[in-house]
């Protein structure tokens, strides 16, 4: 299973290096992420010889959209999560650790984030900055990381009351050691599995912001953005509710692909990590 | 609860005072007024100003006007906010269930059959965009078998609870309808739930399973769950006593949270389904930059945050003893 | 024994009875809700009151429930019929004066408000008062205080009011006898269809009753510019309309109109109508196939997904009046902190601040565009490309008018020209931008850019999507270069484009810094101007300086389409109406199985 995870993921890295020499941009194109458009007929074009994965409204092609938006998705899930569990980990454990009055601080903090309905707050920030992708990131990381804080604070309040940690420290650490060597190792799990999920989630919150006009701009090759061009072709013709399967299927069902491979991955790390399973 | 909205105050002044005056002025013909507009609504007052004028008004009572509502704010609050309570308790409860009984069965049935197929069906939901799948079962319940229609009742239903006698006790429709006598409207009501009750319950499924399953392989792996078993004391029981307690600890932050996340509203399961809810009031809200607005529903939310943030404290000490409150 | 024999007789007549009952309900169980009907639309409305609304959703209710003094007759949006009028002025019934500047007004007797008091001459003049003096930014009044006042605000730009606005109000509208009487300052052609569809009649009394204006003077400052949701007008109505509004739910965003038994008309069909708005375009085309709605919002470009739903029809060519889309170059452009003109010179990576202003690096623009192929891409065919700022529905426009075409050998004869060659030479670089969330503008956009591009790869285009708030500041400093519009009639007369769009100090050449004196002179003797033949010369020689000047680019005269269910009967078009053709006017419409075609024409079974 994990393998099917690792060769999952690892398909579609090798597919994001690839991107320029299997699906390479037009000429007079100024940036590769823009889906070139054949014609601007509103109606999608189904899967054929011309275009292999079919077009969407607008006539943007899928296959290049799928092959530059796996460079995409993987920019934004791993910036987005990397820093969203750094600051979380950071924040949430010495909140955990020190307890008391940093904890306070560190947690009301954290809440004020939290309080915020998520969307709302991406929406606001969209608003502020402009649509476009790299605030789109900022938005997610934003609203990200604290979960990861507070999770981490629970685990680590837990974690820190726990026999190894009291030897540890009769042992004579330091505190940052001891933070670093042994209470966050043995409190991350549950991050762990939070993350590998989001991974994959991060493509479908950028999948909702586009639904709400504020994800990349129409025409840029990110998966979200693309199903989100489903959104008024799902139900097809009233004859034949299949008749534009592809601008759903296509990109969810790499969307899913994707979150697969993640989530397996993640299991996998995980049983390696955690020295009690084996 | 000051913390936020001033950070969201803050966050709204990087906005001219042109931008702002956008929400008022809708089309090219009224351009010529934007001076005029941006004077009636002072928007050009420096930031504390505004927000004192603003706080001021709340304390007294008064939230505001919310443009994109069409209503004070409070009056919006209230109509909103009870239906996403309604909605948010159909759909919380399946998922806490079901998501706790599944990820439980699946650690304990690790790599078997079962634990795949949860797994799988979990994670199909939660790697769908919620429209996607909310289109997708409106087009089979609504569009094929004509069963289950959006939006919040139909037309009876409509016109009975805007009637002189009818009584809104909780704000509940399901309830408030049973109150007044009427369990076929109260079903009206509820079947237009189970749509995007179902929607909501299938994406957030995945993560309360993901996380009950991975704390309780971590219990299970632990040694004095080793202990008990060798001892003979029976495979479930060691469970449910012993391990589930333990396990849960994750599992209370995450609904806490989930519960908090889904009765901020959630937007485009509400636009989808024509469903009156908070999450679309709030989120186009800040998109036309409605701030009374924006403020008002972000107030909501954190308040409900707080209280919620109690609760789930609660929670902490009754499942782990070893945690000490203060 | 004779039980025997009866009673299968009688069963057999019960069962007839029950089968002709069986079939009858079947055909009339096919129309869901037979007395309501419901239309589904996009956008929220803002609100009842007819002196503070200037959206189509608002309009579209109000137009339903108030009336104003005169409607179009059927399809035309140039006759006229009297509504809460008895007869429509002209110059051969001498209602007119000879110097077109006194308009007589009969007003119908035996009209009643929804509360039952009666319609009166000074409820009229009231309405008309109360329209112009109300005022509130960005509102409507400017429509009538213009052609009655001769200035267009109560306010001067200070935001101060005018004191003598009221006594000025009040001469230009007197009551004499059961005439309204109109002076005004000037002749001002479109007035009459300015009152087709502005400033409907509202009970004085029921405002005053309700805590709005009494009419007076004392108090007209008062009630000058309000708070929206402050006047009793703004969720309640009592108008004299076919419908009375019962409840406007704004938590559900529905509207819920319910039939006046006492119309001075006879009733209309239907019970009930309600309007939903609906952000969902699945939503609401899976609520037109389940027969929930009875008529929805839906644009060209999903036409294929409404086109062969069973039960459903398609009325398409329907005529519009708006001018959409249109390219208009700023002429000069702020070029202070502005992210869209790249270095602010010509110098290959931007542009300077009078790049628009060279008639031929328009022209070259012009020449670029691909009308036909937008028409036929975008359009999906449909519409024909405009020859001016006058759209094809109404009189003034010029089917013979000279237009642009595509032709890239021009284009590059006139870039060449440009700035004796300089563009040429460097070439320029700019951002394009639209409005975001509207595809055929991007679509536009696109096309432009890969044509210029393709010219001379010194010309670089960005297309980029802009957020409405952002546009507003952006335009409003004259910083967009290029930008693309549309623009909706707020009266079906010519006036109503050729100013806002040719006019010095119309909306649109106003930002765009755009002047031509003659163009100005135009149009001003062109609203003077009461003969129609006059009229439509005058904008006739107004066209073709539009196209020498080429300030914008008009691109398509577009038709709409309709879709409904095809028990709906009785609905007519009339592009004027707001928001049609998907809403309407409800009067005349009414729900019956689809005529002819009845033999068997059901094919959907017993219900």
């Amino acid at each position: 299973m994990s393998l099917l995870g690792f060769g999952l993921i690892s398909f579609f890295f090798a597919v994001s290096l690839a991107a320029p020499v299997i699906a390479p941009a037009p000429p007079n194109s100024r940036d590769p992420y823009l889906i070139p458009q054949d014609g601007y007929s509103p109606d999608p074009v189904l899967p054929g010889p011309r275009h292999w994965f079919g077009t969407t409204e607008q006539q943007y092609d899928l296959y290049y959209g799928m092959v530059w938006g796996a460079r995409t998705a993987f920019r934004v899930a791993l910036s987005v999560v990397l820093v969203s569990l750094a600051i979380g980990i950071l924040l949430g454990g010495i909140a955990g650790f020190y307890g008391g009055w940093v904890d306070e601080v560190l947690m009301r903090f954290t809440d004020i984030i939290l309080a915020f309905p998520d969307l709302v707050l991406a929406v606001v920030i969209v608003s502020v900055r402009g649509p476009g992708l790299d605030n789109v990131m900022l938005a997610v990381t934003a609203v990200s990381w604290p979960s990861y804080a507070r999770l981490l604070r629970g685990e680590v309040l837990s974690v820190k009351e726990r026999d190894f940690v009291l030897a540890a420290r009769a042992l004579g650490g330091s505190d940052l050691r001891l933070l670093f060597r042994h209470i966050i190792p043995n409190s991350i799990y549950p991050l762990l599995v939070v993350a590998s999920l989001s991974m994959g989630r991060i493509v479908i919150t950028a999948a909702a912001l586009s639904f709400l006009g504020l994800g990349a701009p129409v025409g840029y090759a990110d998966w979200g953005q693309l199903i989100s061009l489903s959104r008024n072709w799902i139900l097809g013709t009233s004859g034949n509710p299949f008749a534009y399967w592809h601008t759903v299927f296509i990109p969810g069902a790499t969307i899913f692909l994707f979150v697969l491979g993640w989530n397996l991955l993640g299991d996998a790390v995980r049983d390696i990590l955690d020295p009690r399973q084996r | 609860m000051f913390g936020v909205t001033a950070l969201l105050f803050a966050a709204l002044q990087f906005l001219s005072p042109e931008m702002r005056a956008s929400l008022y002025i809708k089309d090219p013909r009224q351009l010529s007024a934007m001076e005029a507009v941006i004077e009636k609504y002072g928007l050009r007052k420096p930031l504390p100003v505004q927000y004192g004028i603003w706080l001021k008004e709340v304390l007294k009572g008064d939230l505001g006007y919310s443009e994109t509502a069409k209503m004070p704010v409070e009056r919006a609050i209230r109509a909103f906010f009870p239906a996403t309570l309604e909605l948010t308790l159909v759909a919380f409860l399946p998922i806490l269930v079901l998501g706790v009984y599944l990820g439980t069965l699946s650690a304990v049935y690790k790599d078997r059959w079962l634990d795949h197929l949860t797994r799988f069906v979990a994670i199909t939901g939660y790697s769908l965009p919620s429209f996607v799948l909310g289109l997708l079962l409106l087009m089979v319940f609504y569009g094929k078998l004509q069963l289950l229609p959006p939006g919040r009742y139909s037309l009876d239903v409509d016109l009975l609870v805007h009637s002189e006698g009818f009584r809104h006790a909780t704000g509940l429709l399901t309830l408030d309808c049973l109150l007044n006598g009427k369990p076929a409207a109260a079903w009206d009501v509820f079947k237009h739930m189970i749509l995007p009750g179902a929607t909501l319950i299938y994406i957030n499924l995945a993560l309360l399973l993901r996380i009950t399953r991975s704390s309780m392989l971590e219990e299970l792996g632990k040694d004095y769950v080793r202990t008990a078993r060798a001892k003979g004391l029976p495979g479930s029981l060691v469970v449910k006593k012993h391990a589930l307690r333990n396990a849960l600890i994750p599992v209370v932050t995450l609904s806490s949270l989930l519960f908090i996340g889904l009765l901020g509203g959630v937007v485009i399961t509400e636009t989808v389904f024509d469903y009156p809810g908070i999450g679309r009031w709030g989120v186009v809200a800040a998109q036309q930059l409605d701030i009374p607005g924006v403020l008002g529903s972000t107030l909501l939310a954190a308040t409900l945050f707080v209280l919620a943030n109690l609760l789930s404290d609660i929670l902490y000490a009754v499942v782990d003893p070893r945690i000490r409150i203060g | 024994m004779i039980r025997n024999f009866s009673t299968p007789r009688r069963l057999k007549n019960l069962l007839a009875l029950l089968l002709t009952a069986c079939v009858w309900a079947a055909a009339e169980a096919q129309i869901k809700n037979p007395d309501t009907y419901t239309y589904l639309t996009l956008s929220d409305a803002d609100s009842m009151d007819p002196a503070w609304s200037y959206d189509t959703a608002s309009h579209n209710v109000i137009l339903n429930v108030y009336e104003p003094l005169f409607a179009y007759e059927g399809s035309s949006t140039e006759k006229l019929e009297p509504r809460i009028a008895e007869k429509v002025p002209s110059r051969q019934n001498g209602l007119i004066s000879p110097d077109g500047k006194t308009y007589t007004i009969p007003i119908r007797k035996g009209v009643k408000f929804h509360d039952g008091t009666p319609l009166t001459p000074e409820d009229v003049r009231y309405s008309i008062l109360r329209f112009m003096l109300y005022d509130r930014d960005a509102g409507p009044s400017s429509l009538l205080l213009q052609p009655l006042l001769g200035y267009p605000s109560t306010r001067d730009e200070k935001g101060t009011a005018n004191p003598k606005a009221f006594q000025d109000a009040e001469r230009a509208v007197r009551v004499k006898g059961n005439n309204l009487v109109l002076t005004l300052p000037a002749p001002y052609a479109p007035i009459l269809t300015i009152l087709a569809s502005w400033a409907p009649a509202v009970s004085r009394e029921w405002a005053v009753k309700n805590g709005d204006w009494d009419g007076t003077q004392a108090a007209w400052l008062k009630y000058n510019n309000p708070k929206k949701e402050s006047s009793p007008f703004f969720e309640r109505t009592n108008g004299t309309g076919p419908f009375k509004l019962e409840r406007w739910e704004r938590k559900t965003k529905e509207f819920v109109l319910v039939r006046n038994d006492s119309y001075w008309r006879t009733p209309a069909k239907l019970k009930r109508v309600i309007i939903k708005g609906i952000n969902e375009f699945g939503t609401r085309k899976l609520m037109l196939q389940a027969g929930d709605a009875d008529a929805i919002t839906a644009d060209r470009s999903v036409l294929s997904q409404v086109r062969d739903i069973p039960g459903v029809e398609i009325i398409d060519d329907l005529g519009t009046v708006q001018m959409n889309p249109v390219v208009y170059f700023t002429f000069q452009v702020n070029t202070v902190a502005n992210p869209y003109v790249g270095s602010g010179k010509l110098d290959g990576k931007g542009i300077p601040n009078d790049f628009f202003s060279d008639v031929n690096v328009r022209k070259g623009f012009a020449y670029a565009f691909d009308y036909q192929g937008y028409i036929r891409d975008v359009n999906r065919g449909k519409g024909t490309q405009a020859t001016g700022c006058i759209p094809k529905s109404l009189p003034g426009h010029n089917p013979k008018q000279k237009t642009y075409r595509l032709d890239l050998e021009k284009a590059r004869e006139h870039f060449q020209k440009a700035m004796g060659g300089k563009v040429w030479e460097t070439g320029f670089q700019f951002t394009l931008t639209f409005n975001s969330g509207n595809i055929p503008r991007e679509t536009l956009c696109q096309i432009l850019k890969r044509n210029v591009e393709a010219l001379n790869p010194r010309f670089r285009i960005d297309v980029r999507p802009v957020e409405w708030p952002k546009f507003l500041d952006s335009y409003r400093a004259s910083k967009l270069p290029i930008f693309v519009m549309g623009w909706q009639a707020d009266y079906p007369d010519p006036h109503n484009f050729a100013f806002p769009l040719m006019h010095s100090q119309g909306d649109y050449p106003a930002t765009q810094k755009y002047k031509n004196p003659e163009a100005d002179r135009l149009i001003e003797a062109a609203i003077r101007e009461t003969d129609l033949s006059k009229r439509k010369g005058l904008y006739a020689r107004l066209q073709e300086i539009e196209h020498e000047d080429a300030p914008h680019l008009v691109v398509l005269d577009s038709v709409a389409y309709r879709a409904q269910r095809d028990w709906v009967q009785g609905w007519s078009h009339n592009p004027i109406f707001p928001d049609s053709p998907s809403g309407s006017y409800y009067y005349p419409i009414y729900k019956a199985p689809k005529p002819k075609g009845g033999a068997g024409g059901t094919g959907k079974g017993k219900g």
